[in-house]
């Protein structure tokens, strides 16, 4: 069976800010839900919670800066019935608070959804305290919880509203600057699911997130130069779809995975997992390598870990001139 | 002693350089957490220029007081001092913001000679200063250990980890400084989460609490010299301050906390640092002080 390809004709005309799809959806969920609470550890407007706050002032709750007590209470809220989403920067709701993560929401089972916002490297100039490029390794140890990084506005939207349905322990990752669109409204949307982003036969560039616009330029970069790449848009970070990658493989034969997360744990990581043990298949993994991050203008971050859309094209040439 | 009206002025003149230097550094990025740098400007000024023992010359002298900024996002003031004392070329200053600059958004000890920890996160600095005043005492260095916080990073509980094991090990070369400007991002800091009563919390950790006016020098002066309050006892100095101090159309209001400066602004900025100077000016023609500063 043949899947259509999702990039739409208009991708990259229009952008959007991250948390503004984020905080839209979450509005639209708080509506149809009387149990969703959102929580803030004082980054409310920063994260995106300014419309829910607004419309719903006695669900939204502020703690101060105070992240790990913030899971707890999350935990503790989700146990008697409610819903909380709890959003800040993202390595203060990840790295920082991970064992009331891993205990108080994976290990218990709660259905509560943790949103890293400005993820990766998007707050670039602020350092390494404030980058995020260890998420995917740490969530994804967690047995049962959702890992997400949805990589443009429409997809943010409609993860978001995923998540509100989705009963369980979920985190998910979005970034910072504006992000280009790359889907029609009408994209389907399935936690657990890839998107088919464009056909090729070449060489597959899996991309995730803040970065998947960057791998869908260098697919078109390729093309010029005859190499015909596919694009998997992989948002679900976990659960995988294993289908949808062992099918890239099968019929591209190589892989190349593009993430804003080091080369450590991340989704290249997860892919050369499955991959190995179903079918051996190279693959070219490309993110950040065993370093802190710089500081800096984001692309010129961006540039130092070969995740530009010409370096991502120069690099899939390289893979695929060696031989196995 | 009572601050002597030259030293005063001296010491106000150097506040008001590292208020021009922050201003340097905004400038140079466009943005900055300026309001938490400055309404600290004052405390820090009177430490790295009247209090600490430092060699620019040597960063790593074992000796040396340290200053652990434990509220990172305040390094524009912290970069201020160093420049000032001669850590690094001024010109630096104008790459804030740019790649690899060597003043990161927070600061970083692989980055730049005289920062003492990389900060960032909020919570960290209260636990590595201690721990610094630990190995010190351990060591018998006569060093004296300051960490700089917020009244809103207060909320982390790993402060309050900190606060009890400071006063259980008898930590009285740690003191602690909380710039209480009162907001925080979101607004108010204690209609976020109310740490009130703050002096009390405090005392009843173990810590002897000095709650001070953070901008009225002979008494930042006075507090400090009488370090440790207590023997055996952490110190803890509760500095009312005022977010953006110095910049009058920014004091005192939460949205300054991370500046996106607007030229408009900017000009606003450098009006009132040349008022300011040419008051101090006038006050020094005035106090006739012999010898000059
Ligand atoms: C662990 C952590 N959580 C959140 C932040 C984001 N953050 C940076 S500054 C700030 C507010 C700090 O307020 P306060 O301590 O009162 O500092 P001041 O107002 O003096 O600048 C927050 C929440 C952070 N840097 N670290």
């Amino acid at each position: 069976m043949k899947q259509p390809a999702m990039l739409s004709a208009k991708a990259f005309e229009a952008s959007e800010a991250p948390i503004k799809a984020f905080g839209e959806a979450l509005l639209e969920a708080g509506k149809a839900n009387p149990d969703i609470v959102v929580v803030s550890t004082d980054s409310s407007s920063g994260s995106g919670l300014s419309p829910f706050k607004a419309a719903f002032p006695e669900r939204h709750i502020e703690f101060g800066i105070m992240e790990q007590g913030a899971v707890g209470y999350c935990a503790g809220m989700a146990a008697v019935g409610k819903i909380p989403f709890y959003a800040a920067i993202a390595p203060f709701v990840s790295a920082r608070p991970f064992e009331m993560v891993k205990d108080d929401l994976g290990y218990m089972r709660q259905n509560v959804k943790v949103i890293g916002r400005c993820g990766g490297l998007t707050y670039s100039q602020l350092g390494p305290t404030h980058h995020s490029i260890d998420d995917f390794a740490l969530m994804r140890t967690i047995p049962g919880l959702l890992v997400l990084n949805p990589g443009d506005p429409v997809s943010i939207r409609k993860a978001t509203l995923a998540l509100a349905k989705h009963s369980g322990p979920s985190y998910m990752r979005i970034g910072s600057p504006n992000m280009p669109v790359l889907y029609d409204e009408d994209l389907p949307f399935e936690i657990g699911k890839g998107i088919l982003v464009r056909e090729g036969h070449d060489v597959t560039l899996i991309g995730t997130g803040t970065v998947l616009c960057q791998a869908v330029k260098a697919a078109q970069l390729l093309d010029r130069k005859g190499i015909s790449a596919r694009v998997i848009d992989i948002h679900s970070i976990k659960p995988l779809d294993e289908d949808m990658i062992l099918k890239a493989a099968g019929e591209t034969g190589r892989i190349v995975t593009v993430e804003e997360h080091f080369l450590n744990g991340g989704l290249g990581s997860a892919i050369a997992q499955f991959l190995s043990q179903t079918r051996p298949t190279p693959v070219k993994m490309l993110g950040i390598d065993d370093r802190f991050a710089s500081n800096g203008p984001y692309e010129g971050l961006l540039g130092q870990h070969g995740l530009l859309a010409e370096q991502i094209a120069a690099s899939s040439i390289e893979f695929l001139k060696k031989k196995f | 002693m009572p601050l002597s009206k030259k030293e005063e002025l001296k010491l106000k003149f150097k506040a008001l350089a590292l208020r021009e230097n922050v201003l340097r550094m905004v400038k140079a990025a466009g943005t900055g957490h300026m309001g938490g740098a400055l309404s600290a400007a004052d405390i820090v000024a009177v430490l790295y220029y009247k209090f600490m023992k430092l060699d620019p010359q040597n960063p790593g002298l074992a000796d040396r007081d340290r200053f652990v900024l434990s509220a990172g996002h305040k390094c524009l003031i912290l970069y201020a001092a160093l420049a000032e004392k001669g850590y690094f070329p001024k010109e630096i200053m104008d790459s804030y913001g740019e790649l690899d600059s060597h003043i990161p958004g927070h600061p970083s000890m692989d980055k730049l000679p005289g920062v003492e920890a990389n900060t960032g996160s909020l919570g960290h600095g209260l636990s590595i200063a201690a721990g610094m005043a630990m190995g010190l005492k351990l060591s018998a260095s006569p060093a004296r250990v300051y960490t700089l916080m917020g009244d809103g990073e207060l909320a982390e509980g790993s402060n309050w980890e900190a606060a009890a094991a400071a006063s259980h090990h008898k930590l009285d070369n740690l003191t602690a400084i909380v710039d209480k400007n009162g907001l925080q991002i979101g607004g108010p800091s204690d209609s976020i989460m109310n740490y009130e009563p703050l002096q009390d919390r405090w005392a009843s950790f173990g810590w002897s609490v000095r709650r001070i006016d953070g901008h009225d020098y002979p008494t930042i002066v006075q507090t400090l010299e009488s370090l440790p309050f207590e023997k055996g006892k952490p110190s803890l100095i509760i500095a009312d301050t005022v977010k953006s101090k110095g910049f009058p159309f920014a004091e005192g209001k939460a949205a300054y906390h991370y500046w996106k400066a607007t030229k408009e602004e900017l000009q606003l900025a450098d009006e009132a640092l040349a008022a300011a100077r040419a008051g101090l000016e006038k006050a020094l023609a005035e106090a006739q002080v012999k010898g000059g500063l």
